[in-house]
């Protein structure tokens, strides 16, 4: 990297100069956007566990200890859960609130500096938003929720990482995804998959695409064509195995084929942009049911928030692809051997699938039916430690972001793979793939991340 | 941003020394960037097989707009110039930092973008 950019919190940058502009003043501005968060009209859908979480923390510390990041830092007082929100509790007690403008400082609302809005939203870019700290939470304050209102605040003022915003929602608006694909390209890639497996396994397959009607509709990251392909050729060979009618999307028109939606990260108004490129899919394929690839935050978006931001979304069954390969093994649909898979095999819990959408039997009936030594990391399901791809950061690398990811986050769970003495991690997220490609390498591990589809494809007994 | 001068000319580059623009890319270029050791910390000289790699990446851009999925690379390699060289391993021999940050950026693909 050429010339370090200043320091405004820690050691590490999230936010390029261009984006952050630290020395441009925006207290102001920001004082503005936050006025916006706490009016129910502005900010309806999530306005009341914002200022739920800024009035009742009591500061008992629970959450400390469940922060990984907080306690990987060596519990530096800067990382400290609270000690973001209170950031942002300072602005709003002495900004909106009576006590706060009389009392001042005596109740917390001590003014911030234009170099503490800096710090916050560096800040802010420090939290994966695991919401490992809201779970412990004895009065349900959510300091995950506080980190994502922070980061919509700061996307008022434009600054958010080009990773996910620049390069990230605006490239899915514009190319349908956001690796910007294009469709002949996307085509292209599945052709190659079918040439592949017959090659390979000698297996002819079908993959159907825009079908209209179809019982499932799969929608991946479109990430994981490029970087994550054999997880996709797996799912394909899976859902040919089972004999389901299923299809694949290519954009169409005002569409997507990138079930991502890097909005859940930092933005309501982007959130609600491509939610509706989902809509539009939807709409058009009408498929009985749509399903998630392996990719933890868009089950969030699908699954439980675009039912309460479009009517229309209510009538749409949505589910993990975890739920569908689950089921296609219980119901005998496909047949596995998991004398395939011999070597130790274990699993991590992705925050979005597990402690969020509760999906914690069906990976472990998966693995077990097709793995013949499947392995517990500690701790797991709600108590699973983030892997540190969380909230966007799988695919931030600005500076010396690589460093935080890899020697917080990272560091615990290196050590917790090396203790499961596994051979095979077995990943259900593409963020998750993303950060444990790099954990692997950073940490020495002698261990091989794979897809669930492609273990399960490896298990597969044809008849 | 970042800089790079070739024949005189000043080419932008973005913040991981990716060409900003990919038709300002020629033969020039591609070593100029092969030499530029500011983001992976090493230079790779320029061989034959290097050019294999780097021509192949250009025509797969050229007709789809967009880089290989690496898997898509290795087993066109495979085809094109025999077993030995299509595989992973032998694109790391010749592009230590991997195909994403020595080949594509070298080749002056955009850096890939999205959940990769």
């Amino acid at each position: 990297m050429e010339d370090k950019m200043r320091r405004v919190f820690d050691e590490y940058r999230a936010l390029s100069d261009e984006i952050l502009k630290p020395d441009e003043p925006k207290k102001e501005r920001f004082i503005q956007a936050f006025k916006k968060m706490l009016s129910r009209e502005e900010n309806w859908t999530f306005w009341l566990p914002l200022l739920t979480s800024l009035d009742l923390c009591v500061k008992c510390n629970t959450c400390a200890e469940a922060c990984p990041f907080y306690v990987a830092s060596g519990r530096k007082e800067i990382y400290h859960p609270v000690y973001r929100s209170d950031l942002l509790r300072r602005i709003y007690k002495k900004h909106f609130t009576l006590t706060g403008k009389i009392f001042g400082g005596l109740v917390g609302a001590k003014d911030v500096s234009e170099e503490d809005i800096n710090a916050l939203a560096e800040s802010a870019y420090r939290c994966s938003v695991c919401r490992r700290c809201a779970y412990v939470c004895p009065i349900g304050v959510d300091n995950g929720l506080i980190t994502r209102e922070t980061r919509k605040i700061l996307y008022e003022l434009g600054i958010a990482p080009d990773e996910i915003y620049h390069k990230g929602t605006l490239y899915q608006k514009e190319y349908g995804n956001a690796t910007k694909t294009p469709s002949e390209a996307f085509l292209n890639t599945l052709e190659f998959i079918k040439e592949d497996l017959e090659d390979e396994k000698g297996i002819e397959v079908e993959i159907p695409v825009d079908k209209v009607g179809a019982d499932y509709l799969v929608i991946n990251n479109a990430g994981d064509y490029y970087a994550f392909l054999d997880t996709i050729i797996g799912q394909v060979e899976v859902l040919n195995a089972a004999g389901l009618d299923w299809t694949y999307n290519t954009p169409i028109e005002n569409g997507t084929n990138d079930v991502v939606n890097y909005g859940l990260f930092f933005s309501d108004k982007e959130l609600t942009d491509i939610g509706r490129l989902h809509l539009e899919v939807v709409k058009k394929l009408k498929p009985k049911t749509v399903v998630v690839g392996e990719c933890g935050h868009a089950y969030e978006a699908l699954k439980f928030l675009y039912k309460d931001i479009y009517p229309e979304w209510r009538n749409v069954r949505v589910i993990s692809v975890l739920e569908l390969f689950d089921e296609l093994i219980r119901t005998g649909k496909i047949k596995v051997d998991p004398e395939k898979n011999p070597m130790p095999v274990t699993y991590h819990d992705p925050c979005k699938l597990g402690r969020l959408g509760g999906l914690y039997d069906e990976p472990r009936r998966i693995l077990n039916a097709v793995c013949k030594d499947f392995r517990e990391m500690e701790p797991n399901r709600d108590m699973s430690v983030c892997c540190g791809g969380g909230g966007g950061f799988a695919i931030m690398h600005k500076d010396d972001f690589m460093t935080f990811r890899m020697e917080t986050y990272g560091k615990i769970k290196a050590n917790q793979i090396r203790e499961t003495g596994a051979e095979i991690v077995a990943l259900a997220c593409s963020n998750c793939k993303g950060q444990f490609r790099e954990i692997i390498n950073w940490h020495k591990l002698d261990v091989e991340w794979k897809g669930i589809a492609e273990l399960i494809a490896n298990a597969l007994v044809y008849e | 941003m970042p800089e790079i001068e070739v024949k005189g000319k000043k080419l932008l580059l973005d913040e991981d020394g990716f060409l900003q623009d990919w038709e300002e890319w020629d033969e020039e270029v591609a070593k100029a960037l092969a030499a530029d050791d500011r983001w992976t910390g090493a230079k790779v000289e320029l061989t034959d097989e290097h050019w294999e790699i780097i021509r192949f990446l250009r025509q797969y851009y050229e007709k789809y707009g967009v880089a290989p999925p690496i898997r898509i690379l290795v087993k066109e390699v495979k085809k094109a110039f025999g077993p030995e060289k299509g595989n992973l391993k032998y694109l790391y021999k010749l592009f230590p930092q991997g195909p994403a940050k020595d080949a594509c950026r070298i080749a002056g693909l955009p850096k890939p973008t999205g959940c990769v």
